[in-house]
């Protein structure tokens, strides 16, 4: 133990831990690392046992013949959207394409990723080769292919090595760059070998396995596809950059990645079917109307000369909204004045010259617009048709209720967490109170409860689905959290910037609003990344109250199908390492953004 | 304009702006609105909940606590529990059991990653990095039900296997080992021990003021773990001698059994006024300058009529609801009997006892049988899961907690010229402790709300045999309120141990 | 760095006995606790005058001066500015704080917006000015304390005196009528004390209405016309600057001037 903390000739205790790069010769190094002492002998023969076993236990089972893989190969598709009807399937497809779009032209918006030197490149490959030559010969391939296999990670090596070796010392190369060939490598070897070879034909409905063939076969030309339409759209961004406005550009790429989920949700992937007749008569007329008086309600609200009387308008207004639930009427009417109202009541704080007028009243017909369009398009049957409760499951259903709830979640934290440090004890007792209840309680028992009390809860007249109440639930649990990390940031914010910003006669929501709030949410970028990747691997949790998520399929589902009875080991694995890539990623990518928004290390 | 305090103040009061333009009332009227605002939305959904269940003719009553119930748990206390109560007790003694060894396992192996992932060691660090890195990238749940999926497929039990050399044994049921529990002589053992604990402390006191006077090395700490183990072997043989301690408990369970209604109530009232009265006076007073001058703005009174209502409030709802003051004294009264119970037992009983792990066939299939102590594969991969992942966040904290100690600390350890070990335990650990201690604490909390998912591999934890409980009776939402009171408390308890350790180490660090 | 070459040269010699009263205090006291921080603070400050306030660290200069903007919420007495009197009146907080300017010790220039906009985001949102018209505002105070060329660079970016010269034309941006400035000085390197203290007398000499927390003697004998000395929370001797350093009446302020000089 103490050779852990204490080095043992010097008598020094060395606490910072050794560079990771060896700088030193490589007999010294492996020397100075591995065998300086009789303990650390030791340690590095123990660990070496270690690895060769664990490596060797795993390989043996993953390389196995009793091992089921064409479970796996052939439920692609299943783990995937599970029950997703084929004939639909292009519609998954420009799904996947808009967000390689997005990402593309985010990217160069950004002018996102740092460069790399190319003999660390170098050195990253020459590595990886000689892994790849370990665990090979650990593993009980047959000789053809430990031969192929030696082969491929003696190429990768010595690749490596002659980067290394021939580079320049202060040769890099866009991350960006490496990025898009690593995954240009891996869709063109699509192309070349056929991965998740099967040979599965049956007779099932749904037909939500794959054919006999390879799943290589199916997805060569769609990746390929997606990965040009990424690269052309990284063009196009740059090409756009030259002449639009910085502001406006990221603004308006960060609106519509903030509308893509409903979007490619409600409009792509379910298919409504809108009921023509219905959204001309009362939808778009109910539309019109709130935006007509709403925009001009709020020009006049937000006149720099307004005073009292705007502000007994907007809570007339929000007393209006409250007093609907009394009556009878269309819940759209009721959302409606009920944002009017917040719209309304924050006009004093937006108030300005004719420009920002017409800018905020154009905002509200915005937001009124597509509020309208969400309701109709969540109340409208979707055509198209799964057997079971959702029409989509596995890997994209964890995906849409992560990325749902993250983003419901994401103003309620950041208001409970205004609530939490304001200075008004009613606000700060009642959030406190949520914020500790949610934390003290785990996630399962809330997502049973709302599974399946939360209806209960409504009005006869409402209906909620399964998923609908579980992403509410989910995004109650995942707001407290978040609002933790926000309160940190905003203790962050010093107090001299609260009096700075009341010397110059700002009111608590502009302050708010462009002071506080950007200060804080800067500092807890790091903290929220991080909360988002736990909001995403606890997703998993859905399997429990029996949601069609990738970890059911793989348990409960492809074990049971009669071709592949009892392989949940395989699919959990697959699960595992799905589960595994996502994760590590996010979080490596959030390093990385810390690193560049210039936080360092705490 | 020169006129006394009292006075200005008066004119102050009397320049009063209108009402809509006082900040103090703008401010507690949206206090106020939204208070209403979220309590209405409460009542309405709670309503709505009501007629909803009375709609399809179900309860939200607790009598399911009372009433048998038809099942059967894996593994505890009690495999068949006799009523609902009964059975939820057993699903929380199984969790309190999981969290608790878990977090023992999980702090020693998250210190041992910590430390490796620190380590001089190049390929003891990578394996570090690769357990940390994997571990948590990868879901809980995913980890827990892979563990299962493989322990699933261990070789069966049978007749003819037999124990390991009669102690260990390992299949698919799980894994069996020798028993130690408590019998029933156990608890006037216990009460041997407390008086040598109290016994102890003194002798720690003692031990402890001679290492100060004289400076000699008198190691207090091992005296008084001695003096404890002393009165543990003692009590083997003595504890006969406390069965009157019964008898006290008995006469507060009468003491219960005989107090009226009334009693509770006045109890609670009189603390709510008590604890209402004690701030109001507590706020006053920090008010109150040196000179006696009294200096509340609007606001503060507002603070003080509202604790005044809250006061209020409670003492109508204790007033009303006697319901909660005669549980008080039944549950004291029970409480107390079933404690009395424990000590009225035969004068040779001994406080442990001791059995092998036997396999018994009471049916088609071999099974184990009471006698071991017997680790059930689903408690082993949750257990597995839980321990193995929050080690990789422990030792994430451990490892920060080090490399924020200042080099220069250690620096200054060698130059006064401390031994290592010295400089370890007094300067570094202390240090560093500081620092581990509340993020460890938060991983131990949410490693006793992550054993929740236990449920998804049968393993009997409250939330197991809650769904089980609803499953059969309909009272989800009773249920539901229990676990989450549960969790709440057990949050609580943890919290409440890790802030008295954090205020103790920053006693330490002055 | 503060000593004074001109010996002879005190305050501004303004005749200022026919000026309306600006800023009005009467027995304003307050409590920290047990802590009284003001007791019985009263003085009258006259439109473009420019009034030192000088006393030990912690004799509640500063806490008197952001009492005046209602940083802080005085608990007794009655402080009037510009004929406003400072309640609870939401309407007057707001009219008070638009009237005066104020200058801190830290700066508290908000570090993620440029210099331009840390200059033009109050005139644009409280002041709802129309942003081309707040722009060119910005950039003539960015040339009147002298840095034009930094508008578009982040505080973070900026020294201490160049940042503090962008805090003076933040507050000037609100047109206020008092500028109140609590030790504007004390946080920068002496080298960069006299490009802020330039300014200030510029802007003195301008006829704004200042009042000064600051430690800097020459300063005070140079541009003051009144000197108020605090210790203990009390006013202890209010007199022009010739009179103050020269002779001062109090006990206390001879034995703070005979710390400081």
């Amino acid at each position: 133990m103490s050779d852990f903390n204490v080095t043992g000739a010097e008598g020094t205790v060395s606490i910072k831990p050794p560079p990771e790069t060896p700088k030193l010769p490589p007999r010294l190094w492996i020397k100075e690392n591995l065998f300086s002492s009789p303990f650390n002998i030791f340690l590095t023969v123990a660990s070496t046992g270690i690895l060769l076993i664990l490596g060797r236990g795993l390989l043996s089972f993953i390389f196995s013949h009793e091992r089921q893989w064409g479970s796996t190969a052939t439920n692609l598709r299943l783990l995937m959207t599970q029950a997703y009807p084929e004939e639909q399937y292009m519609r998954v497809w420009v799904c996947v394409g808009v967000i390689f779009t997005l990402t593309g032209l985010s990217m160069a918006v950004w002018n996102a990723g740092s460069r790399v030197a190319l003999r660390r490149l170098g050195s990253f490959l020459l590595s990886t080769g000689v892994v790849i030559d370990i665990l090979t010969l650990l593993a009980p391939f047959s000789s053809s292919a430990t031969i192929i296999w030696l082969c491929v990670g003696t190429g990768i090596s010595l690749f490596g090595g002659s980067l290394v070796k021939f580079s320049d010392e202060d040769k890099t190369m866009s991350v960006l760059t490496v990025t898009v060939i690593a995954l240009a490598v891996a869709i063109l070897s699509l192309w070349v070998v056929p991965y998740g070879h099967h040979s599965f034909v049956f007779e099932r409905t749904p037909r939500s396995l794959a054919e006999a063939g390879t799943v290589a076969l199916t997805t060569k030309l769609p990746w390929t596809i997606m990965l040009l339409i990424g690269i052309a759209a990284y063009f196009a961004g740059k090409a756009i950059r030259e002449k639009v406005s910085q502001n406006v550009l990221r603004v308006s790429v960060l609106t519509i990645w903030f509308l893509a989920p409903p979007a490619l949700l409600y409009l792509v992937l379910r298919d409504p079917d809108f009921d023509m007749g219905h959204v001309l008569n009362t939808d778009i007329p109910i539309f019109l109307v709130f935006a007509a008086v709403g925009a001009g309600l709020l020009f006049w609200l937000t006149r720099p000369t307004a005073g009292e009387l705007g502000k007994v308008i907007a809570a007339i207004t929000l007393l209006i909204g409250f007093g609907s639930f009394l009556t009878p009427m269309r819940m759209i009417i009721r959302i409606l004045i009920l944002l009017l109202a917040i719209f309304a009541i924050s006009a004093p704080t937006f108030a300005g010259d004719t420009q920002t007028r017409r800018r905020y009243s154009l905002g509200w017909i915005g937001v009124s617009g597509v509020t309208c369009w969400l309701v109709t398009a969540i109340n409208t049957p979707s055509t198209v048709e799964v057997p079971g409760s959702f029409f989509i499951g596995g890997v994209s259903l964890t995906l849409l209720i992560a990325i749902f709830t993250i983003v419901i979640s994401f103003p309620l934290g950041i208001l409970l967490a205004l609530g939490r440090t304001s200075t008004m004890p009613i606000f700060r007792i009642l959030c406190t109170w949520f914020i500790e209840f949610v934390r003290g309680i785990p996630l399962i028992t809330i997502l049973i409860f709302f599974s399946i009390m939360f209806p209960m809860f409504l009005p006869k007249e409402m209906e909620i689905g399964e998923v609908a109440s579980i992403v509410i639930g989910y995004s109650l649990f995942s707001s407290a959290y978040l609002a933790e990390n926000v309160r940190g940031g905003l203790q962050s914010v010093t107090r001299g910037q609260h009096e700075a910003a009341d010397a110059v006669g700002m009111t608590t929501p502009q302050k708010t609003l462009f002071i506080v709030l950007p200060q804080a949410l800067r500092v807890s970028i790091p903290p929220l990344v991080s909360h988002c990747i736990g909001v995403f691997k606890e997703t998993s949790l859905l399997a429990i109250i029996g949601l069609f998520d990738i970890l059911y399929i793989a348990r409960n589902v492809i074990p049971n199908q009669t071709e592949f009875l009892g392989s949940v080991r395989e699919n959990l694995l697959f699960v595992c390492l799905i589960y595994w890539i996502l994760s590590y990623q996010m979080s490596k990518a959030s390093q990385r953004l810390e690193r560049r928004v210039g936080l360092g290390e705490r | 304009m020169s006129d006394t305090p009292t006075s200005t103040s008066e004119k102050v009061l009397s320049a009063r702006p209108p009402l809509w333009r006082d900040i103090v009332i703008i401010k507690w009227v949206t206090q106020v609105f939204l208070l209403v605002v979220v309590l209405t939305a409460l009542w309405f959904l709670t309503s709505q909940a009501g007629d909803n269940l009375k709609a399809r003719s179900i309860s939200a009553d607790f009598n399911f606590i009372e009433r048998p119930v038809d099942i059967q748990l894996s593994e505890g206390i009690d495999t068949h529990p006799d009523s609902g109560g009964r059975a939820l007790w057993v699903g929380m003694v199984n969790t309190i059991r999981i969290s608790l060894i878990g977090i023992i396992f999980a702090t020693i192996l998250g210190v041992i990653v910590g430390l490796a992932r620190l380590s001089n060691n190049w390929l003891v660090r990578r394996l570090a990095t690769i357990w940390v890195e994997t571990l948590r990238n990868i879901p809980l749940l995913v980890q827990i039900i892979f563990f299962f999926s493989i322990l699933t497929v261990l070789p069966r039990v049978s007749l003819e296997t037999g124990p390991i050399n009669g102690w260990f044994h390992i299949s698919n049921k799980g894994i069996s080992m020798p028993r130690v529990f408590l019998a029933d002589g156990f608890y006037q053992w216990l009460v041997v021990v407390l008086i040598g604990a109290a016994v102890s402390y003194f002798v720690y006191k003692k031990r402890k003021r001679i290492h100060d006077e004289t400076g000699a090395d008198t190691s207090p700490v091992l005296w008084a773990l001695g003096v404890v183990a002393l009165f543990g072997i003692l009590g083997i043989f003595i504890h006969p001698i406390f069965s009157w301690v019964g008898s006290i408990f008995g006469a507060l369970a009468s003491l219960f059994d005989s107090l009226p209604i009334l009693a509770p109530q006045l109890l609670l009232c009189a603390l709510s006024v008590g604890l209402a009265s004690t701030w109001i006076i507590r706020f006053i007073r920090k008010n109150r300058s040196a000179r006696g001058h009294l200096s509340l703005v609007d606001d503060d009174w507002f603070r003080i009529i509202f604790t005044a209502a809250v006061s209020v409030a409670f003492i109508v709802l204790f007033v009303r609801w006697t319901g909660f003051s005669s549980w008080i004294l039944n549950s004291g009264r029970d409480l107390f009997e079933v404690i009395e119970s424990k000590f009225n037992v035969d004068g040779a009983a001994r406080p442990f006892d001791a059995m092998r792990p036997d396999i018994v066939q009471p049916g088609k299939f071999p099974n184990y049988g009471s006698s071991g102590l017997t680790m059930s594969i689903s408690f082993a991969a949750v257990f597995f899961g839980v321990v193995f992942y929050t080690s990789a966040f422990i030792g994430e904290n451990v490892r920060g907690g080090i490399l924020a100690v200042p080099k220069g600390q250690i620096e200054a350890a060698n130059a006064v010229g401390l031994k290592r070990s010295h400089a370890l335990r007094h300067i570094i650990l202390p240090q560093a402790f500081r620092v581990i201690l509340p993020p460890t604490g938060n991983q131990y909390l949410n490693l006793t709300k992550n054993t929740s998912l236990a449920i998804a591999v049968g393993y009997s934890d409250i939330v197991q045999v809650g769904t089980t409980v609803f499953n059969q009776t309909g009272k989800t939402l009773p249920v539901v309120g229990i676990w989450m009171l549960f969790y709440l408390s057990c949050s609580l308890t943890i919290s409440v141990i890790v802030n008295w350790f954090n205020v103790r180490m920053q006693l330490v660090e002055r | 760095m503060n000593e004074t070459n001109n010996e002879t040269s005190t305050g501004s010699n303004r005749d200022l006995s026919n000026a309306a009263d600006m800023i009005v205090c009467e027995n304003v006291s307050k409590w920290y606790g047990d802590f009284q921080a003001l007791d019985e603070v009263s003085a009258t400050i006259k439109e473009q005058e420019v009034v030192v306030v000088l006393g030990p660290s912690g004799s509640g200069k500063s806490t008197w001066i952001r009492c005046i903007n209602r940083l802080e919420q005085h608990q007794e007495g009655r402080i009037e500015v510009d004929g406003i009197e400072l309640t609870n009146d939401l309407r007057n907080i707001e009219k008070v704080r638009s009237e005066v300017g104020m200058v801190f010790q830290q700066f508290n220039l908000f570090p993620h917006l440029k210099v331009i906009d840390n200059v033009t985001l109050a005139p644009i949102w409280v002041r709802k000015k129309p942003k081309v018209e707040a722009q060119e505002q910005a950039i003539a105070l960015l040339e009147r304390v002298g840095i034009p060329e930094q508008a578009d660079k982040y505080p973070g970016q900026l020294s201490g005196g160049q940042q503090q010269r962008v805090a003076i034309a933040r507050a000037l941006a609100m047109e206020p009528r008092i500028m109140l400035f609590d030790e504007p000085t004390s946080a920068l390197d002496p080298e960069m004390i006299k490009e802020v203290l330039d300014v200030m007398k510029e802007l003195a000499l301008s006829g704004m209405t200042m009042m000064v927390v600051t430690h800097e003697v020459g300063f005070a004998k140079e541009v003051a016309d009144r000197i108020i000395f605090m210790d203990e929370g009390q006013i202890v001797e209010i007199g022009t600057p010739e009179t103050f350093f020269t002779d001062p009446v109090e006990e206390r302020s001879k034995l703070f001037l005979s710390q400081i000089l």
